[in-house]
């Protein structure tokens, strides 16, 4: 296997390709891990303490060997950055077709550095590469940046495809995303502020080049079998029709939800359910990649007909919501009509920005506003002007949202960088402690999710290398009480009991690492979350990765890469000061007990630090500082990085 | 003879058209409530409750809990007037 990276310098304007030899995928997989790896050795020379909005950050987009190969497991690009919204370790996964575009153009690795002197967009159309103007852009959202470059690009040698931001991006909004064909956004850790920050609007891709593979008829047999596995879960088929939206009834009967910024678990009003959405809002199915043998995505048009607010959005079309993207608006800000959190879904799209940091930002104001903790004057001093805060009021609510994507008031530029750092400025500004009601974990915005209840869960937040995530560490075991899980992982059920903290800190570790296989291989994690068991991402998939890309490591091997890639991301926050002290949750989820549901009067506290304990010794680390060892790092062939930590201080002793 | 209540949600509603049952079982055990709503609500049923692989409940995309929100198998027992959820179980999004 090798690969071509474009690695594009905007200040000086240099383009240039480089070959990505087999040894590198040996040690990176592919994906994300090489991602990681292109960064690290971007800030062994540059300094890594950097402002990330500045020049010196790098912006790396990169794919998968997997993706667009007919695996048929979906398809994810990933940006990787140094997160200007978190200052640690960011990266982003997005789905469609423009993932594999950037393949079938003969490149599988973009590093962005430098920035350009003014607004430009970068035109890849196979071996052709160059850099334009791109002030026409520049103030277009990204639906219209997309429209305009498919017209003006047109359709050959392919059609174009696009990754851009909108005006969250070009405002360098730290929680800005980035968004690939108008559909899906790159929503985490603030990659659209890193490419703001560059006046970079946009990369637009033409490929009708092909993908080599090494093994051809061993990807096709094992893609036939996949197919026909999949067909017989009949599960498969809800999950066609709803997507994440599955989530929402079980979410509601448990109490899994963050209603009124995690005030409640459950959502209130009857119209937020899976069916309401299947009978009245959804048009048709379609598929985000032509690699996927689910297809679960779909879209709707509003006619108005659908719901009272349906009125307002007569015409609007777009993706159906996602689970979080239901649980920000319906959750965290208590809106009650699906057409409101369609809606919601679109215009945190089209702006480009993290619709997690942005509904935990305003679900925040909303809060104290609610408790009286701060008066009608205070709102005024931060908009201008009055300020209606009211829980569920779109209108209320889309007046924060671009007060944020614009930065146009006091609430939109305390708040450009997430929940977090927006409380501590707001306390800061007011000279009174509000941290008791912003939600996140490692300085990270929470995912829209009820989390005291699940230790695993709470873990997977404390630890995540970009800030609190239930996307790297994912404690389904737990979640899903899947004691049969618990018996092949751990040989025993105490991982699937909520009751107990055994093996908690271990699934975060051990899940930790088949997802950085996952998101290294380019692949969607659903179907794999469809059959845990069944589909494991060393074993299963390491078949079809062996056939791809001719990196022969067994199961083993590739459980010992997986963690590699993830000890590169802790390597990275090491060296920008992160410590055992920065792997915890906010006070509501530590101390608050969980106020309903069906595990009423769970605090995060209850196992937090056994928990952390065994995380650190299942990863191998120093329990005391959170810090790596020479002795593990050195264990998966990383003393060049055990010598980096240690000159900059950033090793654990002994 | 015990009574226990079901719950129906999202694909399980589909399937059975309504939001809940009630059945009547001679033993108090999980494994007697799936054989009788496969029995009534047929294949389709079937192919969605049952693993056919390990002849336990299918847990892949699934969730069934009781009404503490404790996950059931095919080996537990029931008690009289107990309610069980059947649930889409996926996560994240």
């Amino acid at each position: 296997m090798e690969s071509n990276l474009l690695r594009v310098d905007l200040t000086t304007g240099e383009i240039k390709s480089e070959i990505i030899g087999h040894e590198v995928f040996e040690k990176w997989v592919g994906g994300s891990g090489i991602n990681n790896w292109i960064m690290w050795q971007h800030f062994l020379t540059h300094d890594i303490n950097c402002d990330p909005r500045s020049p010196d950050n790098i912006f790396v987009f990169g794919v998968g060997p997997l993706a667009g190969s007919g695996a048929g497991s979906g398809v994810k690009g990933r940006i990787t950055f140094k997160s200007p919204c978190y200052d640690m370790f960011g990266d982003s996964a997005g789905g469609g077709k423009f993932p594999y575009m950037v393949r079938f153009s003969g490149y599988e690795y973009i590093a962005i550095t430098g920035k350009a002197p003014k607004p430009v967009y970068l035109h890849i159309c196979n071996d052709e590469v160059s850099l334009h103007d791109a002030s026409h852009l520049w103030g277009k959202d990204t639906k219209e940046t997309h429209e305009i470059l498919q017209r003006d690009l047109g359709d050959y040698p392919s059609k174009t495809h696009t990754l851009s931001i909108g005006q969250a991006g070009e405002n360098q909004v730290g929680i800005a995303g980035v968004v690939s064909d108008a559909l899906r956004i790159h929503a985490r850790c603030g990659g659209g502020a890193v490419l703001g920050s560059k006046n970079l609007k946009a990369i637009a891709v033409q490929g009708s080049g092909g993908i080599k593979i090494k093994r051809p008829e061993g990807i096709m047999k094992w893609s036939d079998v996949f197919r026909q596995s999949l067909d017989a879960n009949e599960a498969v088929y809800g999950f066609k029709r709803r997507g994440t939206l599955g989530a929402v009834e079980m979410y509601q009967h448990i109490g899994s939800h963050f209603w009124r910024n995690n005030q409640g678990n459950k959502f209130r009003g009857e119209g937020i359910t899976s069916d309401n959405w299947v009978k009245r809002f959804h048009k048709y199915s379609e598929v985000c990649s032509s690699d996927c043998f689910i297809a679960c995505d779909a879209k709707y048009k509003i006619d108005g007909t659908e719901s009272e607010a349906a009125k307002k959005y007569v015409g609007e079309t777009f993706r159906r919501p996602e689970y979080l993207t239901t649980g920000s608006a319906a959750g965290a800000l208590d809106v009650r009509d699906w057409a409101e959190v369609a809606h919601w879904g679109k215009i945190t799209n089209d702006y480009g920005i993290d619709n997690q940091d942005l509904s935990c930002s305003i679900s925040f104001l909303m809060e104290i506003k609610q408790h009286g903790l701060i008066s009608d004057d205070d709102v005024a001093n931060l908009f201008g002007h009055s300020q209606s805060l009211e829980w569920g009021n779109m209108d209320d609510i889309e007046a924060l949202v671009e007060s944020i994507v614009y930065q146009s008031n006091p609430f939109g530029k305390l708040f450009g960088d997430g929940p977090y750092k927006g409380a501590l400025r707001y306390s800061e500004m007011m000279g009174q402690n509000f941290m008791k009601y912003a939600m996140y974990g490692k300085g990270g915005a929470s995912f829209t999710e009820e989390m005291r209840p699940f230790p695993t869960w709470m873990n997977n937040m404390a630890v995540a290398s970009r800030g609190a995530d239930h996307l790297k560490g994912l404690g389904l075991i737990e979640k899903f009480q899947r004691r049969d899980l618990s018996q092949i992982y751990f040989g025993g059920p105490e991982a699937a009991d909520l009751e107990v903290p055994t093996y908690k800190g271990a699934s975060t570790a051990i899940i930790e690492n088949q997802v950085a296989l996952l998101n290294s291989y380019g692949v969607c994690m659903f179907h794999w979350m469809l059959d845990p068991a069944g589909y494991m991402p060393e074993s299963y998939y390491g078949e079809a990765y062996r056939s791809i890309t001719g990196v022969e490591h067994d199961s083993e091997m590739l459980m010992r890469d997986g963690e590699r890639i993830c000890n590169l991301e802790k390597a990275f926050n090491s060296r920008v000061g992160m410590r055992r002290e920065h792997d915890t949750v906010c006070e509501r989820w530590m101390w608050e007990p969980c106020p309903e549901g069906k595990y009423p009067g769970k605090v995060a506290a209850d196992m937090f630090e056994p928990v952390l304990d065994e995380y650190y010794q299942w990863r191998g680390w120093d329990v005391r500082s959170g810090l790596q060892t020479r002795a593990k790092l050195e264990e998966l062939d990383l003393g060049d990085v055990a010598d980096v930590l240690e000159a900059d201080g950033a090793l654990a002793r002994g | 003879m015990i009574t226990v209540n079901t719950e129906y949600h999202s694909h399980f509603k589909e399937i059975t058209g309504l939001a809940g049952d009630s059945f009547e079982l001679d033993e108090p055990l999980v494994s007697e409530l799936a054989a009788k709503i496969t029995e009534k609500y047929g294949a389709k049923m079937k192919a969605l409750l049952i693993d056919p692989r390990t002849n336990d409940l299918n847990a892949n995309g699934t969730m069934y809990v009781d009404s503490k929100g404790k996950r059931i198998f095919i080996d537990d027992t029931l008690e009289d007037g107990e309610t069980i959820a059947f649930l889409v179980g996926i996560a994240g999004g």
